[in-house]
Formats: structure tokens, C-alpha cells, sequence
């Protein structure tokens, strides 16, 4: 089915439109991560935790073994 | 490779007399920090740490400042000790008598809050107690981690 073309249009983004900042408190703490963080249970967050400290590790590890190279 | 996650399960399940302390307990918490080692203020007496040593055994633990000397724990030990700074297979392990600006593990134990994790209950310090302590260490990090807690605190208020 084709549109009708006076049907409007919901409007997409603008090629040169500035991606939404996240929201940050006064103390320039990024809302949005903490809400997702509060969103989880304690045993979430604490998985999460281990999640990025093997993330953190991988890519260390990859950066080491890059400045071996020759 | 690190997992705080195991430690923290292994310590519950071997009925350790503990409260999570530090960045873990600030992650349990909501805060977005990650942190790399699990703090934990325990009452230090034999039973309690046997159960450090048995809980850990098999992730040959050794103390953190001589690395050479694995974790075993003699009697006269046991009735010296005032902290225990741990590394294992699956990462740190700090276990501390008292908490700055908080008190001792009985004082710790009273500003602690229990949580349900899938293997059983653990406690946690709580928000007023964990900010005060981070306050008191007053490190960057810390400071950071003050602000996220206070604003989990204002969010758990309204």
C-alpha cells in the first residue's frame, strides 16, 4: 500500500542534526547510566561489574600485544 | 581473570560473618564505577578467618605484600591479625577489622543493609555508612563515587 501524499510525514532525523547529550546531574554524573544501573538487582550490577573488568582486560591485552609488534 | 561476582559468592557461602565494603558494595549500590577488587570487613577472629582460608583455598591465595607466602593461617596468627590483603585466582581480596570514619565490624555490621543473591544472603554497608567511608578515604575515585551514591541516595528518598 502506497502512502497517501498528503499523509504527514513523522519527521526523521537531519543529516546535520546534533545527536541528544545524556542527562547529567550538577555533579556531572551521566543519569541515564545510573538509572540503568539502578533499573538492575544487586546481583545484576555485580555481574556487570565483572562483564566490564574482563572488557577492560581484553582490550588491555590486545594493547599490550600491539606495542610488542615490531 | 577476575570475577568478584565467585568471590563474593564463595564468602557468602561459607558462612563467613562479613559486610561488603568499598567499590563492590558502591557497585551493589548503583553505582556505574567498575572496581577491581572485593573489600570486605569481617570479624577477625579464628572461626571467621578459617572460613576466609576455606572459602579461598583453592584459588591459591597469598598475601598481597609477599606474594610468596600463600595463606595459611597459623592460631597465633588468627589472634594478631587486624587485616588480611588477599590475592587470589579470581582477584583481591581485602578483609579489613574496621572501617574509617565507621567504626568496627560491629558498627559496620549495624549500618549494613542484607540483600538476597541467588546463592544466599549477603550484607552490604549502607549508603550513609559507604558514603561517609569514601568520604574519609577522599581519593579521586572516591570522590567521584560520593556524588553517585549521593544521587542514589536523593532517587531512593523521593
Amino acid at each position: 500500500m502506497k502512502d497517501s501524499p498528503n499523509e504527514a510525514q513523522a519527521p526523521g532525523p537531519k543529516a546535520n542534526a546534533t545527536p541528544p547529550e545524556a542527562p547529567t546531574s550538577k555533579d556531572g554524573i551521566d543519569l541515564l547510566l545510573l538509572e540503568e544501573s539502578l533499573a538492575k538487582t544487586v546481583w545484576e550490577r555485580m555481574l556487570a561489574n565483572d562483564d566490564a573488568l574482563r572488557l577492560a582486560d581484553l582490550l588491555h591485552g590486545a594493547m599490550v600485544k600491539t606495542r610488542a609488534k615490531p | 581473570m577476575q570475577n568478584l561476582s565467585e568471590l563474593t559468592r564463595r564468602l557468602v557461602e561459607a558462612q563467613l560473618e562479613f559486610v561488603l565494603i568499598g567499590g563492590f558494595a558502591a557497585v551493589a549500590h548503583g553505582a556505574t564505577l567498575v572496581t577491581r577488587d572485593v573489600d570486605i570487613c569481617c570479624r577477625f577472629n579464628e572461626v571467621n578467618l578459617r572460613r576466609i582460608q576455606k572459602a579461598l583455598g583453592d584459588l591459591h591465595p597469598v598475601h598481597r605484600s609477599r606474594p610468596d607466602l600463600p595463606l595459611d593461617l597459623t592460631p597465633e596468627q588468627c589472634s594478631g591479625l587486624k587485616n588480611l590483603y588477599l590475592k587470589t585466582d579470581l582477584g583481591v581480596v581485602d578483609c579489613l577489622g574496621e572501617v574509617l570514619a565507621v567504626g568496627n565490624f560491629d558498627a559496620v555490621l549495624k549500618q549494613s543493609v542484607e540483600v538476597e543473591l541467588p546463592f544466599g544472603r549477603c550484607r552490604i554497608l549502607n549508603l550513609d555508612g559507604l558514603i561517609r567511608a569514601k568520604e574519609a578515604m577522599d581519593r579521586d575515585h572516591d570522590r567521584i563515587t560520593v556524588r553517585q551514591l549521593r544521587e542514589i541516595k536523593k532517587r531512593h528518598q523521593e
